[in-house]
């Protein structure tokens, strides 16, 4: 992408005004997307997106400037942009680079790119149509298939330079349903680091008959009560939970700066001791995982809280300075536009031993979610919120009928404790986890855990 | 290579490929973002950003292709792409290109120059001290954020269509963080407007006053009352729902104001406006993302529904005209649509008078989770909300982490009055009154 002799005269201009660390990053990005509604292919986006950021570190200091332009002249003058803005002087540093390649634990058998429009379109109307196809109840679905080869490169003062190839692809599927007048949706969206190889153990028929099946249970059921009760939340996509109640409030971005709940709370308990908690970003061939971060830090298992206890933050170079820790190789930017900062990967609650079978037992009247939509959380007091997409009452120790439209709400700090059942069945869902340097891919996970109290928002 | 010359080959090219319709469009930002954390400047962001998008109709179907680096093959590479996309679409509806030579009405010049990065670094650290001079309760955590932002949109197409627009946005975001020795809270506040114009002292207060009032609410109990939102809750609401005012959701069966035009679909106190000249807009605009001039409409006229907002394409199937609300997220998506300036029209009552009507109830001024607790096809939502309650006429106790559950279309319905405090919150995309709403659940304690 860019030569080293370029990076090096990039990052002189880069500490010429004083800097104590600069970085270049630079991406080069192709995404497909095909889209269908109304049984059609409606469009199609094929995008290019390509640019280069370089970043100064002056103490508790960050600079960085962004360009289009990656010609040596544009990434000189976007260096020098940052070293202005750092501030006045003359300064020198002698720049080594030594490529590093820290190779890749994640195959890819068919690249999407070297794939015809045709064959793509063929996997969406598969999936596509076994949602349409699902009951006469589906008024509308709408699908897309996305496929991203995103290509890095970082270089920095600390003699690093390396690339890497991030290649990932996704399918979803929503569905309507609507009985007796009652309209409700279903979504599937799984997505994978992989090629087109993904469709081999991800039916995409079976993905549109889970967004079907959800729309139309929906659309048949009442609404859900409301109040404080226990809850089970199954596997997959019920990570999120997780996500919210804890992960973005262990993000140096909150910590390194007192906005989270969790600051100053290393080595105590926090979460109920039944809880495990991992972010890890090396699972071959995972939506979330990376070789290496956008600051070049190679991805790794970070223990986030073991047996209750807090164990570690997800930290990033910059913010890592001033909490004095180093990178866990979390540093994450959707793209070379955003500044990166601390981010989650593939997060999950580890398996515990309870059976799924005694944690819906062991409620007498409760909510069993079976599937959880997005969520969000304030860091600062950790108080957070997901929706629940597809919710089951629960009436002594059985799980009973459909519930629609329950959303959960409460305290991270609080939240943690109550969460005193752990299953032994991990599973993981996709998402796109948003945050202040942008949309990024993100698993989160667990087994079914149980939540002995929660406030679950219905009517 | 700028933008004229990547047009250049880019004509070339299409005229060699025999691609007589197409459009170019083009948008680029440059932004500088200035943060201060404890009492110095600790980022700083300059970045230049935007990409080219070609739409062509080959065969009667639209094809697209974008780019980011402007060079001499990608020119080509777009037309070679977006006419092969083409040809896998299915879509039977029929594609159109703005014509030429259409009236726009023009924009007021906007006064004052962008802020210098001195200018903007000397406002951000008087503004977070503002913050910690405010109230003995002021932590470490609080932020200041100064923004300047230029961004260019041209469009040029085969029709005679050239269009280009410059728009200018400065603004500061402040969050305050406050604790009263037990817990944490924390606000934020966005001004955007002339740095000079900002009133610091104001801003900074209102931030933390809000961080404050946060710290030790309750939980609200759970039940049936009616509900005041605040202008800012009632702006994201809307926000949230804006695609049910979308022909195409309408078209395709995801919203449930299909063939509703002419009917009372909300209380005669609700009137719905889009207003892409709207003076609190930073950036307000003529032409929308195909081209076409914009104007100020009624989507609700004292609850009586008016008009779905349309592009070309979604007009032409429904055999009128195009509204002028295409739009594009970003230069390389498909061209949608949307409002410009949505925001529900100010009534005569203030905000006390209005809380005198409620009676008992509950105050929202903060939603949460809304891409999540909101489903825009069944209307049905559940969201996290904090605010007080309302007890005889008056604003009470703070309650906290409790849910407001309800549905859009009967929200619409039940709105039984709207105040007159009119705001547009954030980058005034969307802005309303405070409007009372009977018979929403609560689920809190």
């Amino acid at each position: 992408m860019i030569s080293r002799e370029i990076c090096k005269k990039v990052l002189q201009k880069a500490v010429s005004t004083g800097g104590d660390y600069a970085e270049i990053f630079a991406e080069n990005t192709t995404k497909y997307n095909i889209a269908m509604i109304a049984d059609k292919v409606d469009s199609i986006s094929d995008a290019v997106i390509a640019g280069a950021a370089v970043r100064v570190y002056k103490g508790m200091r960050s600079v960085m400037a962004s360009t289009v332009d990656t010609s040596e002249a544009g990434l000189l003058r976007c260096a020098e942009q940052a070293a202005e803005a750092l501030g006045q002087g003359s300064a020198a540093m002698d720049i080594v680079l030594r490529e590093r390649i820290f190779g890749d634990i994640h195959p890819i058998r068919t690249v999407p790119g070297s794939v015809g429009s045709k064959e793509k379109v063929e996997i969406l109307k598969a999936g596509y149509f076994a949602a349409r196809e699902y009951s006469n109840a589906i008024t509308q679905v709408t699908g897309n298939l996305l496929d991203v080869d995103h290509n890095i490169l970082v270089a920095n003062t600390e003699e690093l330079y390396t690339q890497d190839r991030q290649i990932r692809t996704w399918i979803s599927l929503s569905a309507v349903a609507e009985i007796n007048g009652e309209t409700q949706t279903g979504s599937c969206n799984p997505g994978c680091r992989m090629g087109l190889e993904m469709f081999e153990t991800v039916d995409p028929r079976e993905v549109g008959i889970h967004a079907a099946r959800q729309a139309v249970t929906m659309a048949g059921a009442g609404y859900c009560p409301a109040g404080v009760m226990p809850v089970a939340i199954d596997n997959g996509f019920g990570g999120v939970i997780f996500h919210e109640a804890c992960g973005h409030s262990l993000e140096a971005s909150s910590v390194a700066y007192g906005r989270s709940q969790f600051a100053g709370k290393l080595g105590q308990q926090i979460a109920n001791e039944k809880v495990t908690a991992i972010d890890d970003g090396t699972i071959p061939n995972a939506w979330g995982s990376i070789n290496i971060d956008d600051e070049g830090t190679p991805s790794r298992k970070n223990v986030l809280i073991e047996n209750g206890v807090l164990k570690s933050y997800m930290i990033d170079k910059f913010n890592g300075r001033r909490m004095g820790m180093v990178s866990t190789g979390n540093a994450r930017r959707e793209s070379y536009a955003y500044t990166p900062t601390s981010r989650m990967t593939n997060t999950y609650i580890a398996p515990g031993t309870d059976r799924n079978e005694d944690i819906i037992a062991s409620i007498e009247y409760g909510l069993y979610a079976k599937e959880m939509g997005g969520g969000s959380v304030n860091p600062v007091t950790g108080e957070f919120n997901f929706a629940v997409n597809e919710g089951y009452l629960i009436r002594n120790g059985k799980i009973c009928e459909p519930v629609r439209g329950a959303s959960l709400v409460g305290k991270g700090s609080e939240i943690l404790r109550n969460i005193d059942m752990v299953g032994t069945q991990l599973d993981m869902g996709q998402g796109m986890c948003g945050s202040s340097s942008g949309s990024v891919p993100t698993n989160v996970g667990q087994p079914m855990i149980r939540v002995s109290s929660i406030t679950v928002g219905g009517r | 290579m700028d933008f004229n010359g990547f047009k250049q080959i880019v004509i070339e090219k299409c005229a060699q490929l025999g691609i007589e319709e197409y459009e170019l469009y083009y948008q680029s930002a440059a932004s500088t973002s200035v943060s201060a954390f404890q009492h110095e400047i600790n980022q700083f962001t300059g970045a230049t950003e935007g990409g080219v998008c070609l739409r062509c109709i080959v065969d009667g179907k639209m094809g697209y292709a974008s780019t980011e680096a402007l060079t001499a093959q990608q020119a080509e590479r777009i037309v070679e792409k977006a006419a092969e996309n083409a040809t896998v679409l299915e879509s039977e509806e029929q594609v159109f290109l703005c014509e030429g030579g259409q009236t726009y009405i023009p924009l007021e010049e906007k006064k004052g120059a962008m802020p210098t990065t001195e200018e903007m670094i000397n406002k951000v650290l008087a503004t977070q001290e503002k913050l910690y001079a405010a109230d003995p309760a002021v932590i470490d955590g609080c932020q200041t954020q100064g923004v300047a932002e230029s961004c260019e949109i041209a469009i040029y197409n085969s029709k005679g269509l050239d269009l280009h627009s410059k728009t200018d946005l400065t603004g500061l975001v402040v969050v305050a963080v406050v604790t009263d020795g037990q817990e944490m809270a924390n606000d934020y506040q966005i001004k955007l407007a002339q740095f000079d114009a900002i009133d610091a002292d104001k801003l900074a207060a209102e931030a933390v006053r809000s961080a404050i009032a946060k710290l030790g609410g309750e939980v609200a109990p759970t039940g049936q009352y009616p509900v005041v939102f605040s202008p800012e809750a009632m702006s994201d609401l809307l926000q949230t729902y804006a695609s049910v005012f979308s022909s195409r959701a309408a078209q395709k069966g995801l919203s449930k104001l299909a063939g509703k035009e002419g009917e009372k679909i909300a209380s005669d106190a609700v009137t719905l406006v889009d207003d892409p000249f709207h003076p609190d807009a930073p950036m307000p605009r003529n032409f929308d993302a195909e081209g076409s001039p914009t104007y100020k409409k009624n989507l609700i006229e004292n609850g009586v529904f008016k008009t779905l907002l349309y592009n070309l394409k979604t007009a032409a199937v429904d055999g009128r005209k195009t509204t002028g609300n295409a739009s594009k997220a970003g230069y390389a998506g498909a061209v949608g649509i949307s409002p410009f300036t949505l925001y529900l029209a100010a009534g005569e009552l203030t905000e006390e008078q209005l809380l005198q009507k409620a009676g008992n109830g509950v105050y929202i001024n903060s939603l949460g989770g809304l891409h999540a607790g909101a489903n825009a096809v069944s209307g049905d939502f559940s969201l996290q909300s904090a605010g007080f309650m309302i007890e005889n006429g008056r604003r009470t106790t703070a309650v906290k982490s409790f849910t407001v559950a309800g549905n859009f279309y009967e929200l619409l319905q039940n709105i039984t009055a709207v105040a007159s405090n009119l705001e547009l919150p954030g980058m005034a995309h969307f802005g309303s009154p405070s409007v009372l709403v009977e018979g929403l659940s609560i689920a809190g304690k």
